[in-house]
């Protein structure tokens, strides 16, 4: 293990030594200890030591950064080496800066030492009882990890944030089988600090285990029609990420691509809808405490009973547009819950889907999207009918947020976000 | 390039377990202009060594973020510690496969380093270009992107060498207002494998396939939305491409048949029209390099080409020296890792269907009303050969010639019955290399094919 205290101590001397006045640099090392199974046998075992080390510097407003992994003295010496000829050949920028001085901080999450014969045995018993309780249920991969991290942030202003950090994860893909009848693929994952509550009853596993095993029922869906879509938590995550990408972050606000340029402070969603992105939450184990750009991280709402309050601006993106610092870059969302329960989300349904995954196109700069609805279940006169295959729903994303129905009042917490079940109104279904 | 200290570790292999070590290093170079502005300008190394030992059929598997010769020791040694946690734990016993010949794969191509600055002045020729010439869009984005993987690999019981794997693109985008008022974008990525030498010294071969991009933007910025349903369409090469890696290539890698995909119970049997014939390409293609050739694969498997579907009938698998073992063939170097520190896993390299006879001209003219469905923007497919590609750039075909430009849409169906509707292929292959397949870890591979005619189910609006 290295010191990285010290070893950022040496890059802040070579910066210095090389005339090198506003830069930001991070030392980081990590250990990954990761259990694979295949068909719920364990057949791999990693376990991986990383570095890391970046530095961006500005000389007269023009910015080069470079990265690496070697933390040796020669290592050190070619990143610096690097982002300053990067810097000299780059572009002046006035929209080029460091985040300003903040206070020295240490923040410290998560669980350190890693119990590997104690998770082992926790995803031997995940295994077990899939195999005993979802028979139909093929756990095609399983993979457990447990990482940890330590970085060091510092910047010329005087900034420097340390971090520790160990979480475990879990992810899996499965599917089921029943005979001749076979499933889709369907993935599902989470992170913990926790060991004591059994793993399959964390996340959404067992949702998606009891859906890969309703999957084998499938029914056909002819036709086409305009129908109400309950997406299950994870995809509306995948919904929410999309929305960001087309309407909210920086890449389409510097570019003038979004459609909600003039939007802040305006309805852009419906009133049912708010979005936050946190720094502390207890219900997530993945937080980040500080931003890639320097800033301590805070919670920051970006969508307000469906007001929009701020874009998801890096301080570059932010001095570029004359726009406020997102103090928060993270992805730990949450979409506050409603007060309908699931059940009678779904019993209000006339004609509709359940979706559990997308598989579409990346949605143009309009919002369109259209894709294949996996994981999905059809809904009629407010019941659950059966699976649907070869399926595709056509919409528009933004309509999607402002024809909301309910939000429910469930919410499933993967360790990274909490998202409730949301149902909407107007999106095209079609059958084969 | 990474020195060899690897070759001299053979000494440090244990007995009675099947080890790799591999001398790894990614580099990557990556300059970004947002509408002019740098929005990025980085450059990034790593570099490794990892160890993996089998012991019985299980894997253990370290890696650490430095090369030196006590490096090596240090990830045999936690290798072999992970392999004897698993083994003593296993209930039952696993597959195991035999040793492989041994040799050494041809010599790495040199991977070169080209000045930031060099870099960053292409990306402002081209984005000067595009402003100039194209005053009234409504964004506009110059990527630079460079990769490259330089590894040394020694397996205890298989063939060794050093080979590098180096590609860089150029990626420009274009958006336009739309007659709604909605912007539409394009892109088109030019380079390949190789260094910026190979491809970027000389401009004057980009502008055309620039000027072509802004004018198909233009024709989209007047497009319609296609009309739902079952199809008659020509899939361009690019999107053959897409076909024959995401739809079929995922589906025929044995860690995915004995997961239970689709074309598990169908080896042997008719899965395409005859006229089908797909193959998983390694260093040569219909005379030339591939656009990503591979030589050696990370467990010691020297590469060789794998035919997937011959003729309509699917006759193989993609496998790892496990899996290969396991289905009575032999390896054909599948077994990639990306970084340092990833463990090889089961890869395409350069998935290709076969061209036909067809002239292009004689497909569209052809068709009384279908689609001309020319690129993709991004792909999925399931483990039933479900899959689903966006589509970027098409044109509606109207009694036999093209018509107006399509918006943003979506293709979707089943593998192995849309491939039973291939009816003409074109005589000319199109090939992409600049994205990554993501399968746990990302991938340079190549794809291509030829003009497909199909019957296929399009999204509307």
């Amino acid at each position: 293990m290295y010191d990285i205290k010290q070893i950022s101590r040496k890059l802040d001397a070579l910066l210095k030594e090389k005339g090198a006045a506003v830069y930001e640099h991070c030392v980081s090392e990590s250990e990954k200890q990761e259990l694979n199974t295949e068909k719920a046998d364990f057949n791999l075992f990693r376990t991986i030591f990383d570095n890391g080390v970046s530095v961006t510097v500005i000389q007269d407003g023009k910015k080069g950064s470079a990265s690496g992994n070697d933390l040796s003295d020669e290592g050190l010496e070619k990143v610096v080496s690097d982002a300053l000829l990067g810097a000299a050949s780059s572009v002046e920028d006035e929209a080029n800066a460091i985040a300003e001085r903040q206070e020295p901080e240490v923040f410290q999450s998560g669980c350190w030492d890693a119990d590997m014969p104690r998770f082992y045995d926790g995803l031997k018993a995940m295994m077990d009882t899939m195999a005993r309780d979802y028979p139909k249920v093929n756990p095609m991969m399983l993979i457990g990890d447990h990482t940890r991290y330590h970085v060091y942030y510092v910047n010329s202003n005087g900034t420097c944030f340390e971090n520790r950090n160990g979480l475990y994860h879990v992810g899996i893909e499965m599917s089921g089988s029943d005979g001749e009848k076979n499933t889709g693929l369907d993935y599902t994952g989470f992170c913990t600090t926790d060991l004591d509550t059994p793993l399959i009853s964390q996340g959404s596993m067992k949702q998606h285990m009891e859906a890969t095993e309703a999957s084998l029922n499938s029914v056909p869906l002819p036709g086409k029609f305009e129908g109400t879509v309950i997406f299950t938590p994870d995809c509306l995550g995948e919904f929410m990420y999309m929305l960001a990408g087309n309407y909210i972050m920086g890449g389409v606000i510097m570019n003038g691509t979004s459609q909600w340029l003039d939007k802040v402070g305006q309805q852009v969603a419906s009133e049912k809808i708010t979005v936050s992105l946190k720094a502390e939450d207890s219900r997530i184990a993945d937080l980040q405490p500080f931003t890639g750009d320097g800033y301590k991280a805070e919670n920051v709402t970006v969508i307000d009973k469906g007001v929009l309050n701020c874009f998801l601006l890096n301080l570059y993106a932010a001095r570029k547009t004359g726009r406020p610092v997102t103090k928060n870059t993270s992805f730990a969302m949450v979409i506050e819950n409603g007060d309908t329960p699931l059940q009678d989300m779904i019993a209000s349904v006339d004609k509709g889907l359940i979706v559990g995954g997308f598989s579409g196109g990346e949605p143009g700069a309009n919002g369109e999207f259209s894709g294949v609805a996996k994981n999905s279940f059809y809904v009629e006169n407010g019941k659950i009918v059966g699976a649907v295959t070869e399926t595709m729903i056509n919409g528009n994303l933004e309509q999607v947020f402002k024809n909301v129905i309910a939000v429910s009042k469930e919410q499933v917490c993967n360790g990274g976000s909490v998202l409730p079940w949301m149902a909407c109104s107007g999106i095209v279904i079609s059958g084969k | 390039m990474i020195a060899d200290i690897i070759t001299p570790q053979a000494k440090h292999f244990a007995e009675g377990v099947q080890s790799v070590l591999r001398g790894h290093e990614n580099r990557s170079r990556r300059v970004v202009l947002l509408k002019g502005n740098l929005v990025q300008n980085a450059r990034s190394e790593s570099r490794g060594i990892s160890a993996r030992v089998t012991k019985n059929g299980r894997y253990g598997f370290s890696s650490v973020a430095s090369y030196t010769e006590k490096d090596e020791e240090t990830v045999l040694k936690a290798a072999t510690e992970n392999a004897l946690f698993l083994d003593q734990r296993g209930a039952s016993p696993r597959r195991t496969y035999p040793a492989l010949s041994g040799g050494t794969a041809p010599a790495p191509r040199a991977i070169t380093d080209t000045e930031q600055k060099r870099l960053i002045d292409v990306c402002q020729e081209i984005d000067n270009y595009v402003n100039t010439k194209y005053p009234d869009l409504l964004s506009r984005t110059v990527v630079y992107t460079e990769d490259s993987q330089d590894k040394i690999i020694l397996a205890s019981d298989a063939a060794g060498g050093h080979v590098t794997y180096p590609r860089c693109y150029i990626y420009v985008m274009m958006s336009a207002e739309s007659k709604s008022g909605a912007p539409v974008e394009l892109f088109k990525a030019f380079g390949g494998a190789g260094g910026f030498d190979d491809h970027f010294t000389d401009l004057s071969a980009i502008w055309p396939g620039i000027d072509e991009l802004h004018s198909r933007l233009m024709d989209k910025k007047e497009g319609v939305y296609a009309e739902a349903g079952n199809k008659t369409v020509i899939l361009g090469g690019m999107m053959g491409g897409m076909l024959a890696h995401e739809a079929v290539g995922h589906t025929v890698e044995a860690d995915l048949v004995l997961g239970g995909s689709v074309a598990g119970p169908n080896l042997h049997k008719p899965v395409a029209s005859e006229m089908v014939t797909l193959v998983d390409f390694a260093g040569e293609a219909f005379g030339r390099p591939t656009p990503l050739p591979v030589y050696l694969d990370d467990e010691g498997t020297l590469a060789k080409d794998a035919v997937l579907i011959q003729d309509g009938i699917l006759t193989g698998y993609m496998n790892n020296r496990e899996t290969a073992a396991h289905f009575g063939t032999e390896p054909c170097g599948n077994a990639r890792a990306w970084d340092f520190n990833d463990e090889p896993l089961i890869r395409m390299r350069n998935t290709c269907i076969l061209p036909g006879k067809n002239t292009l001209d004689e497909m569209i003219a052809s068709i009384d009303d279908g689609y001309y469905l020319i690129d993709s923007s991004n792909g999925q497919a399931d483990l039933t050969g479900e899959f689903m590609f966006g589509v970027s750039l098409g044109y509606e075909i109207k009694h036999g010639k093209l018509g107006k430009a399509l918006l943003d849409t979506t293709v979707s169906g089943i593998a192995f019955d849309m491939l039973k509707t291939v009816d003409m292929l074109s005589d000319k292959v199109v090939w992409s290399s600049s994205g990554f397949c993501g399968k746990k870890q990302p991938m340079p591979v190549g794809m291509g094919g030829p003009d497909m005619r199909c019957r296929i189910t399009i999204g509307g609006r």
